[in-house]
């Protein structure tokens, strides 16, 4: 799933390894996310979206839309 | 078993305490078989005994994979999943042809427990080329 999650997380100065800890996740999940190897779950994509301050939408391109 | 790159996570560790706990054990009932320990064995009762014992360490390590799936997140749970299943899939088939081998072709027999010991050899060669969750 097309996303901006590694601009996000860049833009903030963050590593995948933070990032995953922020999140509650490996950094192996954060760069499968990162590199479309990984859909993420409604429940990650909301706790996604929380962190960031944004509309899960605007992190995710929504595939259906 | 199972590499999952750099991972330190503590489900990783986990995994690998259990698995090296279990395979110390395999080794260990095995080496006292191969020298001798269970010769005298002649009840068939100590002989399934005997059985199960050398068995509880290869349950136990696939328990500390579907472990390692159930305390993982949500990428290398399913991740490690579909590499599972392709691998079972695979080894059932390798182990389906192969019996049938041995009923209609004359293939020398191999001993069940070899499904194992196959199912780690196709998760090895299937591991590589899944490296997504989608």
């Amino acid at each position: 799933m097309k996303n901006r999650l590694k601009l996000l997380r860049v833009e903030r100065g963050w590593t995948q390894e933070q990032l995953g800890q922020a999140l509650g996740v490996s950094r192996q999940a954060v760069n499968a996310l990162e590199t479309e190897k990984h859909d993420p779950s409604l429940d990650l994509a909301y706790r996604i979206a929380v962190l960031f301050a944004r509309p899960v939408e605007e992190i995710f391109d929504n595939p259906h839309a | 078993m199972l590499a999952l790159g750099k991972s330190t996570s503590p489900a990783h560790g986990r995994y690998v305490f259990r698995t090296l706990a279990f395979m110390s054990g395999y080794v260990a009932v095995n080496v006292a078989a191969i020298f001798g320990a269970f010769d005298d064995i002649a009840s068939p009762v100590a002989a399934w005994a005997l059985a199960l014992t050398v068995s509880a360490p290869v349950i136990g390590q696939i328990w500390a994979t579907l472990s390692l799936m159930r305390e993982s997140d949500e990428f290398v749970r399913a991740l490690v999943a579909k590499q599972f299943i392709l691998a079972s899939g695979l080894a059932m088939a390798l182990a389906s042809v192969w019996g049938f081998g041995e009923s209609y072709a004359a293939a020398p027999h191999i001993p069940a427990w070899m499904i194992y010991p196959l199912f780690w050899a196709c998760f090895g060669v299937i591991a590589p080329f899944v490296k997504s969750s989608n």
